[in-house]
């Protein structure tokens, strides 16, 4: 390889957005604390550059580049796009909040950038290398993100609990990847997959990898039993970086999960299907039925991310595109959900007051009744119930176990968001018919209140339409996959 | 069972006893020391694998940077180790349980023919005037640009984290700068006040009022 | 514009009124709601007009789809048109109606609060009936079923603070239920039976390969697959038509307001049913046993239903009497195969039955809501326009020719005259007799409304003495001096704009769409089997030359005689009601009482349903479910909880211990399915 080969067009989003983080990081110094309005909007207009490339780069195929270390294809475009959003979307929602809560600093902006350059290599990644920086570049940003509020005792017990946990499980990571490549030679995604299905890898050591690669991945998504990090860490952080862990990261990790286990180890199905079986009723059992000891929210919706785990995880294990698609359809739409449930709380959150347990939203209906209605519909759309989005999303992971002859999962899988509509509602019903409590509905910033106004109807229209979405899932998914099975 | 052979098993020997130390030791320098000794170790495996520039790397960076980084932290925390190892002997026949289970799967996984470890290839002697700089650099710089660029990142990623979770810009401090006193004029410092005479009893209510 | 733009126009622009009043009536005031539902009706109607004219003069019909919702097994569910004439009829004749109505509800709604709500549910109603009628396939044509019912059943209960009312509501839902059981139950048929589509083209062309096909419902017996998807459809249109027996809730929703009477319980969604089986007419065709069962059950309704309306004192209950007995008509002539001249009357009736409810609603208004007959009387001379308009109403009804209602409803009586089908012999009793009963009751209450001595005069004196009425509300009404009123303008320009099609539109249009070619290739009539219409394509010379063949026929005199029959008694002799009530005891109570029909039901499945809901909720709520499910998984939910939460220490080498014990699992899990291999 020279020099004069390298292709920078496809990471192009990744050069400029990395290009922006350091300018950012530069200009950030001589701003003084009044102006750091500044570093907020030129993150935002970072984001908005890196979309417009994503998008002007946008090809139905893969490209390779980086010694084919690097991948661009429509899942990973698609999935960038989700990122940015979600990111932006963050940023918005807690710009009030971070003010409030002393966080609002140049860092807040620099490390979240970081932290989505790690995602969207994650993203973007076609080796075992790339992949684990990806996830490590992430990793490290979110634990100082946690950290950022030094004063707080939680937060520095939850940054430290995510670490030496998360350390634990990049270990595993490692180790699985290792014993992968022993048995391939390989660590690149297309060569271990094309060894392991023309049965030259030894199979003993490809399957003992992949029970570590697994438990890794599971730790990332938050599965159980590698799901004890979450309630802790989402309780511990200020709200705002539990939004920043809760919604973004989620799309970046279901693609990296896609990329190792559909990509890398697609001819292994049947050896990690059943692991997954597992750990997806395990998530849906233990993140619903916990969920509804929870009196926090923000626990409560740590609880809740497990189960939505779970059900991501079903949709993975069929193996199928069809579950594949279904899984980026319903990790895209869940971070959509996310980022509406946690926007109300960060809406009700002020200056020495975090709005997060059951009591605190009760009565909103009657201080305002717009807020109840948006926070409504995302409780209804993360317990699944129709037209809105959520229902199509579960909708489409369960088909996909059926169309593999999982009904049995399926039917498990009803049975638990039944037993989670129940937290749900309970939500529902604080806000509709609980007297309120003498805590002031805070005022908001319009942009704030216009995008979280537009992200809860999102789901709504979603649910109406959502062919919209789907297709563009289904067509990136067909386009990313059916090339790499002819390379 | 060839030289290396044996080299290999006292090394390995070594690692793993140096590793249990390294948890059960009972001073923390102690401990510490165990892990240099773990290192040295390891560095000593990927010599038998012609791999030096790796093992130097392994020796100067981790036990010459880290660890001794790690054995100033120790020794000035003032840690108290005791507590740490308090509940050991509860906890011991779970973790015992699984360890020995966890270690009897991987033996059978391991030894099982399937796992087929003896078709491993030995390591093939390198060429005469190979230089492993050279071919790492190589690599590095060519198939592994991405990852390695990755890697910068990763550190400075590492530093911007560092400096943010402990610099602080702290209100209270008082601090002198020489240049701001140097170039100081009375006029900064002394202000004269030209004002009329007070007849007497006024300058007294006045004592009373600021005593109130 | 293209068609199918238009279309989607036509069924959007009542929704967006209907959103506009709905959700922002309250902050753009009473006018600008009522100004934006009339404009989208508006529009609708217009639109209509067009898509009729343009099919008419040689436009093609649109089938298509316009949006996929969502695919599941390869079915696909979706949003589509059928826009052919017998739709484009339909359309005329609802946003036609839903026009006047609009308009009309300006003056009778013009005191209630909740004003613009009405506007919005009015709307919405539009909006559901024409994606009813629009569909081409079962799945919206289900939705648009669902919506209507829905909406009928917020406009019924719209005086959600009276308990008749709620009452009602509830009734009409719960009928309803039953009927929609019934439909949903034959579309699954169709899905499962006719290739797996739910297109109606598809599910047409399969059908004619299906004649003979048997299904086992119950091991042992086998069933025609035709009849029995043709008898469960017919279900649903028995519910939402109001037939016998599933009838009972349309009197009791005269609770809503008038306007709605008009609209929804006489001219549009009660007509659904009967929409309904003509588009399925090529899956009717196919089972004789069906339009059997459509046929006694429409004949049932339109004689027994016709007794009912003599005996009522209540105006809109008279109305509403007549409605079922004329919906029953229509059912009479789906049986015979006479789809078209069912379509042909349901259309007629669509406009005079419109025109009589708001006529009787502008009374009702005169009579500052009240609406006892007994208590009116006279109001010819304060009330003209509402007065000329009703008698031409009235006449429309009982078939008076050259009116509209005498077209349709001759062509019904000469079909079922013409068939050969099993129970033709009762239905052709049963229509005959009906023509006598329905101009008695339509014209008895004609007299008694504005005809006679003003009663409202003497009510308020009676009440005074000897509290003799059984009215309890009788705050409404006029006081003994009070004169009525003519209706302000928005009430009585509907009243015209009806009355002229009430009197024309039979005339115009039985040529085309009795004879010519106006269904052709939408509605399917097996000629050999049923050959009612053939026989009567024979006899057809034109428009006129029934109407003057008209005065030889025996509905012609029978209409007379009960004009004059009512006349006499209630003009002339008026002590000979009152004696006929005395003598035929046994009967007059069983009138009353609506055959005991109500009661029965009441018993039988409000009461049976209650014990044994009462029974499950003993036995399955509270010790079953309540004791063991839900208490009991509260415990172990409790359980759970609290072991997780002890798992969930905060320490992190637990957290680690899980994480390795997971670790630990999945090896073991995969090293057992290894051995297993």
């Amino acid at each position: 390889m020279s020099w004069a080969d390298l292709n920078l067009m496809p990471a192009l989003p990744e050069i400029f957005l990395l290009t922006a983080l350091s300018v950012i990081l530069v200009l950030d110094l001589f701003l003084s604390d009044a102006k750091r309005g500044i570093t907020y909007g030129l993150t935002l207009l970072t984001l908005l550059g890196c979309a417009v490339l994503t998008l002007t780069t946008w090809v139905p195929y893969p490209e390779t580049t980086f010694s084919g270390m690097f991948v661009d294809d429509p899942v990973s475009d698609l999935a960038k796009i989700g990122l940015y959003i979600a990111v932006a979307v963050t940023l918005v929602y807690t710009r009030q909040y971070a003010d409030n809560h002393g966080i609002f600093k140049g860092e807040y902006y620099t490390l979240t950038l970081f932290s989505l350059l790690g995602m969207m290599v994650m993203v973007s990644s076609s080796h075992f290398l790339t992949l684990y920086i990806g996830l490590e570049l992430l990793s490290l940003a979110l634990y100082a993100l946690i950290a950022l509020k030094r004063d707080s005792t939680p937060a520095l017990e939850a940054a430290m609990k995510y670490f030496v946990l998360g350390a634990l499980a990049s270990g595993m990571l490692l180790y699985g990847m290792s014993m992968l490549y022993g048995a391939t030679g390989s660590l690149f995604l297309v060569e271990v997959a094309n060894d392991i299905a023309s049965g030259q890898a030894n199979s003993m050591l490809v399957v003992f990898g992949i029970v570590f690669v697994v438990a890794g991945l599971a730790f990332k998504l938050g599965a159980v039993p590698f799901h004890m990090w979450v309630p802790d860490v989402y309780h511990g952080s200020p709200t705002a970086i539990t939004l920043m862990i809760g919604a973004a990261p989620k799309i970046a990790a279901m693609v990296f999960v896609w990329r190792i286990l559909a990509q890398g180890l697609g001819a292994a199905v049947a050896d990690w299907q059943m692991m997954l079986v597992v750990l997806a009723v395990l998530s849906m059992a233990l993140g619903n039925i916990t969920a509804i000891a929870q009196t926090n929210l923000k626990r409560m919706f740590a609880y809740s991310t497990v189960s939505h785990m779970g059900f991501l995880l079903v949709g993975i294990l069929a193996g199928t595109e069809a579950g594949y698609t279904a899984a980026l359809f319903y990790i895209l739409v869940y971070v959509l959900m996310s980022l509406a449930g946690f926007g109300i709380l960060l809406l009700l959150s002020r200056a020495g007051f975090d709005c997060e347990t059951l009591d605190d939203l009760k009565g909103l209906n009657q201080k305002n009744s717009w807020y109840a209605l948006l926070m409504l519909f995302a409780m209804f759309s993360m317990a699944g119930i129709p037209p809105l989005a959520g229902f199509y999303a579960k909708f489409a992971v369960l088909k996909a176990a059926v169309d593999v002859g999982l009904v049995w999962l399926a039917v498990v899988g009803v049975v638990f968001s039944l037993v989670g509509a129940f937290y749900y509602l309970r939500v529902v019903k604080c806000m509709y018919f609980d007297e309120p409590n003498d805590e002031p509905v805070p005022a908001a910033r319009p942009d704030m209140k216009l995008v979280l106004s537009l992200n809860a109807v999102a789901l709504l229209v979603l649910g109406v339409v959502p062919d919209s979405l789907l297709t563009l899932c289904v067509d990136a998914m067909k386009q990313s996959l059916s090339v790499v099975a002819g390379a | 069972m060839s030289f290396q052979e044996v080299v290999f098993y006292v090394l390995s020997a070594i690692v793993l006893y140096s590793g249990l130390r390294v948890v059960t030791a009972k001073n923390p320098v102690h401990a510490a020391l165990f892990l240099v000794l773990a290192f040295f170790s390891a560095a000593g495996h990927w010599l038998l694998m012609q791999a030096e520039f790796l093992a130097i790397a392994l020796v100067l960076v981790y036990v010459g940077a880290v660890m001794v980084l790690f054995l100033f932290v120790v020794m000035m925390l003032d840690i108290n180790f005791e507590k740490l190892h308090e509940g050991f002997w509860r906890h011991l026949p779970l973790a015992g349980t699984v360890a020995v289970i966890m270690i009897v799967e991987m033996v059978m996984v391991l030894l099982s023919p399937s796992a087929d470890l003896s078709s491993m290839n030995e390591i093939a002697p390198l060429a005469e005037g190979m230089s492993n700089v050279r071919e790492l650099g190589l690599q590095i710089y060519t198939t592994y640009l991405l990852p390695f660029e990755l890697a910068a990142v990763l550190l400075l990623l590492a530093i911007v984290a560092a400096i943010a979770l402990t610099m602080r810009k702290r209100k209270d401090t008082k601090y002198i700068d020489p240049a701001v006193q140097v170039r100081v004029q009375r006029a900064d410092r002394v202000r004269v006040l030209k004002m009329d005479a007070e007849p007497r009893a006024n300058a007294d209510t006045d004592n009373n009022e600021s005593a109130a | 514009m293209e068609m199918k733009s238009l279309y989607l126009l036509i069924a959007l622009a009542p929704l967006l009124g209907s959103a506009l009043a709905g959700l922002f009536g309250w902050a753009i005031g009473r006018r600008a709601a009522h100004v934006a539902t009339i404009a989208g009706v508006m529009v609708s109607a217009i639109g209509s007009a067009y898509t009729l004219n343009y099919l008419l003069n040689g436009g093609e019909p649109f089938n298509g789809n316009i949006y996929t919702w969502l695919t599941v097994n390869g079915i696909e569910y979706s949003v589509g048109f059928l826009v052919d004439n017998l739709t484009a009829m339909m359309m005329v004749v609802v946003t036609s109606v839903s026009l006047m109505v609009h308009i009309y509800t300006i003056g009778y709604m013009s005191e209630d609060p909740g004003y613009q709500r009405f506007f919005s549910y009015i709307s919405l109603f539009t909006f559901s009936m024409l994606m009813l009628v629009m569909s081409n396939n079962f799945v919206q044509l289900f939705f648009g079923w669902e919506a209507v019912g829905l909406v009928s059943y917020l406009l019924i209960g719209f005086w959600f603070k009276k308990p008749t009312a709620i009452f009602a509501n509830l009734k009409a839902f719960l009928v309803n239920r039953v009927g929609d059981f019934g439909f949903a139950l034959g579309i699954g048929m169709v899905l499962y039976h006719f290739g797996g589509s739910l297109n109606y083209t598809d599910v047409f062309a399969a059908a004619p390969a299906l004649k003979d096909a048997t299904i086992e419902l119950i091991p042992g017996s086998t069933w025609s697959l035709m009849t029995v998807t043709c008898i469960l459809l017919f279900i649903g249109a028995m519910g939402k038509s109001a037939q016998f027996p599933l009838h009972v809730w349309l009197p009791d929703s005269m609770e809503g307001p008038t306007p709605i009477s008009a609209l929804i319980h006489a001219a549009t969604m009660v007509t659904a049913g009967i929409f309904m089986v003509s588009r399925m007419s090529p899956l009717f065709e196919l089972s004789d046993t069906a339009l059997s069962v459509v046929l006694v059950a429409g004949s049932i309704t339109a004689l027994f239903m016709g007794f009912l309306g003599i005996v009522q004192n209540d105006i809109k209950r008279v109305v509403a009497y007549s409605t079922l007995s004329q919906l029953g008509y229509m059912t009479v002539a789906l049986g015979v195969s006479a789809y078209n001249v069912a379509v042909f009357h349901l259309m007629t009736h669509a406009f005079f039955k419109a025109l009589l409810f708001l006529a009787a609603g502008s009374v009702i208004i005169g009579m500052h809501h009240d609406q006892d007959m007994r208590n009116m009387g006279g109001l010819r001379k304060y009330m003209p326009i509402t007065w000329i308009t009703s008698l031409i109403g009235s006449l429309a009804l009982i078939g008076t020719p050259f009116f509209a209602g005498f077209y349709s409803k001759d062509s019904i009586i000469e079909a079922v005259h013409a068939s050969n089908l099993a129970g033709s012999g009762f239905a052709y009793f049963a229509v005959v007799a009906g023509v006598f009963i329905t101009a008695f009751y339509s014209f008895r209450l004609y007299f008694l409304v504005f005809h006679g001595e003003e009663r409202w005069m003497k009510v308020q004196h009676d009440d005074h003495h000897h509290d003799a009425h059984d009215d309890h509300d009788h705050h409404h009404g006029l006081g003994p001096n009070d004169k009525p009123h003519e209706s302000p303008w928005v009430v009585t320009l509907p009243l015209v704009l009806l009355a002229i099609p009430s009197v024309f539109v039979g005339y115009i249009a039985i040529e085309p769409m009795l004879y010519g070619d106006f269904f052709k290739g939408i509605i399917y009539i097996d000629h050999e089997a049923h050959p009612a219409m053939a026989t009567m394509a024979e006899h057809f010379h034109g428009a006129a030359a029934m109407t003057a063949h008209a005065l030889q026929t025996l509905p012609f005199w029978l209409a007379l005689a009960g004009v004059v029959t009512a006349w006499f008694f209630y003009m002339k002799a008026p002590q000979i009601p009152a004696a006929i009530k005395r003598m035929s005891g046994p009967i007059y109570t069983l009138l009353e009482n609506k055959y005991y029909l109500d009661d029965i039901y009441f018993a039988l499945f409000a009461k049976g349903s209650r014990l044994l809901g009462m029974g499950f909720w003993k036995v399955g709520d509270q010790a079953l479910i309540d004791g063991l499910l839900v208490n009991g998984s509260a415990k172990l939910v409790g359980l759970f909880s609290r072991v997780t939460r002890k798992l969930q220490s905060g320490f992190i080498y637990s957290y680690a211990t899980a994480m390795i014990i997971g670790v630990l699992g999945l090896m073991t899990l995969w090293l057992s399915g290894v051995i297993a291999r």
